[in-house]
């Protein structure tokens, strides 16, 4: 048996997890990281166009703040967020992406002076102050007021990865790679450590530690057409869920990203909207102005992506072997701003598509189609990152429904997100590690290894004759037929009895080669049975969820209804032998939110029940902030809605021309 | 380097301040300098030995040129010794230090051979024709050297040619002139790279032009050295019967 | 484009067949002896190594181990030597060999795991702790005040270095570090340049020198360029060596 023990253990080597690890080593924690893959592969590298910070440097994000930030972030989360944790995130945003820049991250920056950008398909020449120059410069990006989405080309994913990474290394924080967490050590609510399997060997270690972190990211791989990388499986969720005691959050929130390109599904990011690009048919025709005036190409990610199935659904969709697509069109923005700004992309374009999309006209206009691209789901975790239902058990980032992003996540708030809940969460999950001593013994700790040793075992004497990949290849045709971008009541059924069926079909299945090490049809089994159990989660969710917000568009409930559902659905496994998720409801209280529901400037309108308690929400804001008088916007949000935040991150963010107003 | 010093430096692989040794830096440095030295050397020796091309009167006025007329009367062959000593010390110099590169064991020069192989990477096939001619210099440089400074008189249009053509010596310096020709040349290329001398603007671009003219110069100074070379064998050729006889010059006669 | 191709998905007939041969062979299992296998599968339109390589593991043979993470060729784990070429597989089509048959080996100098998988990871990883891959300063910043400005066309410049992704092509085209294994290589070098061109960085040339200035790190460097050849993200590696060494012999 072999135990290695910790203080803090962190499992995910993406940047959650690693800003986290730090947040534990510098309080002197003995750390470790454990990952699938070598950390610098993990899918925060493939993050393109930005990390949203209102820094407000740039001119056309003057007057920005975090007030204008988290307005942005709520109504992009259709009021589904927790909006203490709105505050939280867009307090220490800025700080996060101060930090990045002292660790060394490349930020694109401003240059005094006239400059030519591309707003709403027109050249426009805008003129930076003279005190930005050299300041961390931001583009624009879907649902947001301001230009706030700061960069590094379009590779600010893999820089920030890299500094964070490196700073990981500084530290000595130790990293295992190859580790898969398939299991996690409980006993009287405690969590005291995962088993791990080493994908090299085969062997089955347990990492015992005070605290326990998940930070594995998503579950985009149970679509078919997701722009996730293969690794982005949600096994740490799954595990989390298979404990029958932590709970997951909102699983059917599934964000779908606009632009991919056609057919590999790689992600062609939003930068190239942000910076100019726009969206074009089969005729050549820039439509969405016509369903979005306002925001036209820069809608949230959910309302673009529906507009244009919606415009497919019309029969402007370019034909192609791969069924119909859309045209994105970023040549207007000319061959030196791509080729500075939109590197990869051009490289991916002419990669994978044999597209220079640098080139003038049709020529260069790149195929996309919206494909699953982020889970807003995860394991439910409290504002200070721990599971509601197991002491000692944290989750950030994707993996976790913290809650930042309700229904709809903005483009740029997710490696921002990321990042300040590595900083936010992890300082909590160091203090945690820091009070706690370990209660566990090592009879428990063999007990858990000894049954995922059973249980890998009991896949290798499966002899049904089945094969997994037909059930993985099945399970993601019907998340991707049934339980995408439009559902309906009638789908949904389907997938979830399909998905039930394929679920108890996986112990009717042969497995050829009968290792235990290295054998990578044996990791398939355990894998595709957890990501049933989550795509489960996800088509339950949005079975019962009868109502349609952010993500979640229900065609036979084409409204979003404050009165019935403005609440968390609340999944767990009770019993290992399920075949099916227990669905329960958290509420959401209108009374205690800062902004309460409301139209959110984009999207169709009259398409939402408001709940009579926003009106009256509203009028409690307007008293108080009457009462208060002449004060500043901190005092009155601190009257509004009073948010815990650590000292060191709830301190206020200077601007440049506005200083810490 | 004091004892002591060395003595740091062979158990802790630092200098008695804790800092790594300057001497790599040099060595990298002075195998870049003896090479230009002795790349620019050649590049006027095939030159000079050209002369043959314009006629037999040419190349004597040249030697004799180099023994140091008119300053002398009938000129010194002592200078070409001690040029070719100090060509040679250059030499051994050179080799010595380029020899930290060659692969030193059968399994690193199995590794770089199957590579090179798969590879099929063009500077890399470069270097091996730099290891190559490199290693077949040690000899074939030596021979030469040694000669020219134990027999530095026997230098003229019909000493040199009785010596390529009826000593035997014509597939020495055959062998020779390629060796030397691709070695410096394709060893200037490699400084030009290694210091990134013409990088510009666009160090891709003049990456390119640098191997185009190096390309170029190679066929050219192979021309050259081969015409010179065929010069030899044809005087020595003509001259056999006269073994050992000397050139007058003209305006002796 | 892919809409005026005359191709259509379900006509099977008119595509050609290739070979691709893999290297076999496992360093867990003892008796596990080294062999190349062919499998013959249908290309089809777009066919990349990612692609094949996941067909031929979920229908042909299950067993055969590979490393792809993000597919889109930003996260540098696919690395393998196509035809003798050290590559990144995802980025690979299929169709740019005519005569259909494609060789894929794990890439070499790197620890060998299963058939293509290699351990790049942790040699990485001692490799930026060696390289002290991390910004090194006295000053104390104050998350909450403006940030420190720099040039853009610093920034940009450093950028242009950052955007390594420790792929390992770069050593496995590299003729010094297939012979000489304490070789730091290109992605080592480069990642002290970008650090020493960095104004966050404090780091004197004489700090430099300790970390690269020997025989494992820039003066091994033979300039042969498989490096800058090979790279997937056409670093300036040429030129970034050159200027390291230059640095170095002044120290």
């Amino acid at each position: 048996m072999k135990i290695i023990y910790t203080d803090a253990l962190i499992v995910g080597g993406g940047l959650a997890g690693l800003r986290s690890a730090i947040a534990a080593r510098d309080k002197g924690l003995d750390t470790i990281v454990i990952s699938m893959v070598p950390v610098k592969r993990s899918h925060s590298a493939a993050a393109q166009g930005g990390m949203q910070a209102s820094l407000g440097n740039s001119v056309k994000g003057e007057g920005d703040n975090e007030d204008v930030h988290f307005a942005d972030t709520v109504k992009g989360s259709d009021w589904g967020c927790d909006q203490d944790v709105a505050r939280m995130f867009v307090t220490t945003a800025p700080k996060a992406i101060r930090e990045l820049a002292a660790w060394g991250v490349p930020w694109n920056r401003i240059g005094k002076g006239p400059r030519e950008v591309i707003i709403n398909g027109e050249k426009e020449t805008i003129v930076e102050k003279d005190e930005a120059h050299g300041l961390i410069n931001a583009r624009d990006f879907g649902g947001t007021k301001k230009w706030r989405t700061c960069y590094t080309s379009d590779a600010t994913g893999h820089t920030m990865l890299y500094a964070v990474a490196n700073e990981a290394l500084k530290r000595d924080i130790e990293i295992h790679d190859r580790k898969e967490a398939i299991s996690i050590i409980h006993e009287n609510g405690i969590c005291s450590g995962v088993v791990a399997r080493d994908l090299i060997t085969g062997e089955l270690i347990a990492y015992v530690a005070r605290g326990t972190m998940i930070a594995t990211g998503g579950y985009g791989r149970i679509y078919k057409q997701s722009t996730n990388a293969i690794i982005c499986k949600g096994i740490g969720i799954a595990i989390a869920l298979e404990t029958g005691i932590v709970s997951l959050g909102n699983m059917e929130a599934v964000q779908f990203h606009p632009t991919p390109i056609v057919p590999s599904g790689i992600l062609l990011t939003e930068g190239c909207r942000g910076d100019g690009g726009v969206l074009r048919d089969k005729d050549g025709y820039r439509f969405m102005p016509d369903y979005e005036p306002e925001k036209k190409e820069l809608a949230s990610r959910d309302v673009v992506s529906r507009r244009m199935i919606e415009h497919i659904r019309k029969g402007k969709g370019v034909k192609s072997p791969y069924g119909d697509h859309l045209w994105l069109d970023i040549s207007i923005l000319g061959r030196e701003h791509i080729e500075k700004n939109l590197h990869d992309i051009q490289d991916i374009s002419k990669t994978f598509n044999g597209i220079d999309p640098a080139d003038e006209g049709e020529k260069g206009w790149m195929p996309v189609l919206p494909m699953q691209h982020y889970s807003m789901g995860g394991i439910r975790v409290k504002p200070t990152g721990e599971s509601t239902g197991m002491k000692g058990l944290f989750c950030a980032g994707e993996a976790a429904c913290w809650d930042l992003h309700g229904f709809n996540r903005l483009g740029g708030n997710s490696v921002s997100e990321a990042v300040v809940a590595g900083m936010i969460v992890g300082e909590y999950f160091a203090n945690y590690c820091v009070e706690t001593h370990l209660q566990t013994n090592t009879f428990t700790i063999q007990r858990f290894l000894e049954s995922q040793k059973a249980y890998l075992q009991e896949i290798l004497s499966y002899d049904g004759g089945r094969n997994i990949f037909d059930i993985k290849d099945r399970m993601r045709t019907i998340m991707q037929e049934k339980v995408g971008v439009f559902r309906n009541g009638k789908d949904l059924t389907d997938a979830v009895n399909e998905l039930e069926d394929l679920l108890k079909m996986v112990k009717e299945i042969t497995v050829t080669d009968k290792a235990l090490c290295n054998n990578p049809e044996l990791n398939e089994v355990y894998r595709v049975t957890k990501m049933l159990k989550l795509a489960l989660c996800v088509a339950k969710g949005a079975l019962e969820r009868t109502e349609s917000r952010g993500a979640h568009f229900r065609e036979d409930f084409t409204k979003r209804d404050d009165e019935n559902w403005l609440k968390r659905t609340i999944a767990t496994w009770t019993n290992p032998n399920d075949t099916m998720p227990t669905l329960s409801y958290e509420e959401i209280d209108i009374n205690k939110m800062e902004m309460p529901p409301a139209f959110r400037g984009y999207g169709k309108k009259g398409a939402i029940i408001l709940n009579p308690l926003s009106e009256k929400r509203e009028e409690e804001i307007a008293k108080i902030k009457e009462s208060l008088g002449e004060v500043d916007r901190f005092t009155v949000q601190e009257a509004i809605m009073p948010f815990d935040l650590q000292k060191e991150y709830k301190r206020k963010n200077e601007r440049v021309g506005v200083g810490y107003d | 380097m004091s004892q002591k010093e060395s003595t740091v430096e062979l158990l802790t692989g630092k200098d008695c301040e804790g800092k790594k040794s300057r001497i790599p830096a040099k060595l990298d440095w002075l195998q870049s300098v003896t090479g230009l030295f002795l790349a620019l050397f050649i590049t006027f020796h095939i030159l000079f030995e050209s002369s043959i091309l314009f006629g037999k009167e040419a190349m004597y006025k040249l030697t004799k040129m180099f023994e140091g007329e008119p300053f002398i009367e009938g000129g010194e062959p002592l200078i070409i010794t001690a040029l070719a000593f100090v060509i040679f010390s250059m030499f051994i110099f050179h080799a010595f230090l380029a020899m930290r590169k060659f692969p030193d064991s059968y399994t690193e020069y199995q590794r770089y051979r199957t590579h090179r192989k798969l590879l099929k990477h063009s500077d890399t096939n470069l270097w091996f024709i730099q290891i190559t001619t490199g290693f077949a210099m040690f000899f074939l440089g030596s021979i030469h050297l040694y000669m020219m400074m134990a027999e530095p008189e026997k230098i003229g249009p019909y000493a040199s040619s009785d010596r390529i053509f009826s000593d035997w010596m014509w597939p020495m310096y055959l062998l020779l002139l390629i060796s030397v020709v691709l070695h410096s040349w394709v060893g200037v290329y490699r400084l030009i790279i290694k210091w990134g001398w013409f990088d510009g603007k666009d160090p891709r671009k003049n990456r390119k032009r640098s191997k185009m003219i190096i390309k170029t110069l190679i066929a050219l100074y192979l021309l050259l050295g081969l015409a010179s070379l065929t010069a030899y064998m044809k005087i020595g050729y003509e001259h056999q019967d006269d073994y050992g006889s000397r050139y007058i010059s003209e305006n002796h006669k | 484009m892919i809409n005026k191709s005359t191709q259509k998905l379900d006509n099977i007939e008119g595509y050609r067949e290739i070979d691709i041969t893999v290297f076999r062979y496992s360093s867990q299992v003892k008796d596990s002896k080294p062999e190349f296998q062919t499998y013959r599968l249908v290309e089809t339109p777009g066919m990349t190594l990612y692609i094949a390589l996941i067909k031929i593991w979920s229908t042909m043979d299950h067993h055969l181990s590979f490393d792809f993470v993000c597919r889109a060729g930003i996260c540098g784990s696919c690395s393998m030597v196509v035809n003798g070429k050290p590559r990144l597989a995802c980025k690979t089509r299929t169709n740019e060999f005519e005569d259909g048959k494609i060789t894929l080996l794990p890439l070499p100098t790197f620890k060998h795991i299963k058939d293509l998988s290699v351990d790049t990871g942790n040699w990485m990883n001692a490799m930026s702790k060696q390289m002290e891959s991390w910004i090194h300063t006295k000053e104390v910043t104050d998350i909450s005040a403006i940030e420190k400005p720099i040039e853009p066309d610093v920034a940009q410049a450093v950028f242009d270095l950052d955007r390594c992704i420790e792929c390992g092509i770069c050593l496995a085209s590299c003729s010094t570090k297939i012979m000489r294994e304490d070789f730091v290589g290109a992605v080592g070098i480069n990642r002290t340049a970008r650090f020493a061109i960095d104004p966050h960085d404090e780091r004197t040339d004489e700090e430099f020198y300790e970390l690269i200035g020997d025989d494992e790190g820039v003066f091994g460097c033979m300039s042969l360029m498989g490096c800058e050849d090979h790279c997937p993200k056409d670093l300036p590696l040429q030129s970034k060596i050159a200027y390291m060494r230059r640095k170095m012999v002044k120290v």
